[in-house]
């Protein structure tokens, strides 16, 4: 069998949360510090990949990179990428589609801290940065595990974005989902199991492991 | 008495759905055709006053669902060993019977030159190169083998991207996301309307002709058989064959 969907699959998972966990930690902090019109508008915008259909995402990503014109166009002419049918594109992708599962616990767990727990960090002399890397982010361990989780899980099970921009190019886009629906289109039931249970027996580890870690501090298990 | 009338009202609604969907004949339709199957379906219709359904995909993707119970009647298949392995597993009555044979082609939307297609493959400015998933779609399959006997498969390999159907590489191409693309030649007609494209034809000695086979399903045979059969012989008339050729197809 040919493991290479599999591992290209961890890796897009790996490393689009590590980056949005990177661009996440702030833009959460940012919106959970008040509110303004400028902020209900981004966290709209970063909430709608939840519930829009990811082809609409692939297709006007599809047609925003699209080497012939625009942004796509620049691009290649200037850095020379390509981000449909390349490994980045997913990864841009997925930035994106999975956004919300980054931000949103983090978002809601730093509000639901009592105002007091900065303001007594503050009075001790602490900087803002301080406060939040030793104060703020200890005290929201459970969410911040919560939402690697959930956006890494969710990128494992990243499909339509990727039928519609990746071009199914084997190490380089063929992911496991789309390797699943090309076995079953195949009629190969046997590999498309494989690449299945794999999938599956993966997503259990990892959501059991959130359960029990989460038990001893959370009241329930994906808060 | 005002809602027992408006009960009558929905429930004679229900029964002219139901009555206009059995006179409606669902077709499983391989993607190659998407262009051709309206024009046989306004001509069918004006013929007989049948409707059809085509439900486009590919043709791996029909077979994996009428297997699975989808409630087709015909089935136009992009090649002959897909409705073969439906009748061998017994959702078809009959062996497939061959209605057309397609034509491969090299299509691009901008201004190239495509006559010596396999020297331009090769060049730098073909940035990427669309075929169809050639496990799962004919025309994929004999895009591969064309560029296999010309030579030039090791050498454009890594700029290959694939579409998950003939119809994807459609959409590659005219949104431009592809330099080339391997299609059928059907596309272009009825692409024609909205986009200029670039076109020539893939020698015919390249690649296995793609040969595609019709059945009329079990579904058909057993809820709309008389209609089933109208529109199976309808595909392999005369009108539907001048229609064929209109559009790029080979027919005997």
């Amino acid at each position: 069998m040919d493991w290479s969907p599999i591992w290209l699959t961890l890796r897009l998972a790996i490393i689009t949360t590590s980056i949005l966990f990177a661009i996440g930690l702030p833009i959460a902090y940012w919106l959970s510090k008040g509110r303004s019109l400028a902020k209900i508008v981004i966290e709209a915008i970063i909430t709608m990949p939840l519930v829009l259909p990811p082809s609409v995402l692939g297709f006007y990503l599809l047609i925003a990179f699209s080497p012939q014109h625009g942004i796509g166009l620049w691009l290649q002419q200037h850095f020379n990428i390509q981000f449909v049918f390349s490994f980045q594109g997913l990864v841009l992708a997925s930035v994106i589609y999975s956004m919300p599962f980054m931000i949103g616990p983090i978002k809601s767990a730093l509000q639901q801290l009592p105002v007091s727990l900065a303001q007594a960090s503050y009075t001790l002399g602490k900087t803002e940065w301080q406060t939040f890397i030793k104060v703020l982010l200890p005290n929201i361990r459970a969410s911040l595990l919560t939402a690697i989780v959930l956006t890494f899980a969710h990128t494992l099970g990243e499909f339509g974005v990727v039928l519609m921009i990746g071009g199914n190019i084997p190490h380089v886009t063929r992911v496991a989902s789309i390797a699943i629906y090309d076995s079953v289109e195949n009629m190969d039931y046997a590999t498309a199991n494989a690449y299945s249970l794999c999938l599956f027996v993966v997503t259990f580890i990892i959501v059991i492991a959130v359960f029990i870690f989460n038990k001893r501090t959370a009241k329930i298990p994906l808060e | 008495m005002k809602f027992r009338k408006l009960t009558l009202t929905s429930l004679l609604f229900l029964f002219v759905t139901i009555a206009a969907h059995a006179q409606t004949l669902q077709v499983a339709v391989a993607a190659n055709l998407q262009s051709v199957i309206k024009v046989l379906q306004a001509d069918f219709k004006k013929k007989t006053g049948i409707d059809i359904q085509p439900i486009i995909g590919s043709s791996g993707n029909l077979v994996n669902q009428i297997k699975n119970g989808a409630p087709f009647d015909v089935f136009l298949s992009a090649d002959i060993s897909f409705p073969e392995s439906l009748y061998k597993a017994g959702f078809s009555m009959d062996e497939p019977v061959v209605y057309t044979w397609g034509n491969l082609v090299v299509c691009s939307d901008q201004k190239i030159d495509l006559k010596n297609w396999q020297n331009l493959l090769q060049k730098g400015k073909v940035k990427k190169i669309a075929i169809a998933n050639p496990a799962i779609a004919p025309y994929g399959k004999a895009a591969e083998e064309a560029l296999i006997k010309t030579g030039i498969m090791n050498k454009v390999k890594p700029k290959l991207v694939y579409g998950e159907s003939i119809a994807q590489v459609n959409t590659y191409i005219t949104t431009g996301v592809v330099t080339v693309g391997f299609t059928s030649q059907s596309f272009i007609k009825d692409a024609d309307k909205n986009v200029k494209l670039y076109w020539a034809p893939v020698d015919a000695g390249l690649y296995t002709a793609v040969q595609q086979g019709m059945v009329i399903l079990k579904h058909g045979k057993e809820t709309n058989f008389e209609q089933a059969q109208k529109f199976y012989k309808y595909i392999l008339s005369p009108a539907a064959k001048a229609i064929f050729t209109e559009y790029g197809y080979h027919v005997q």
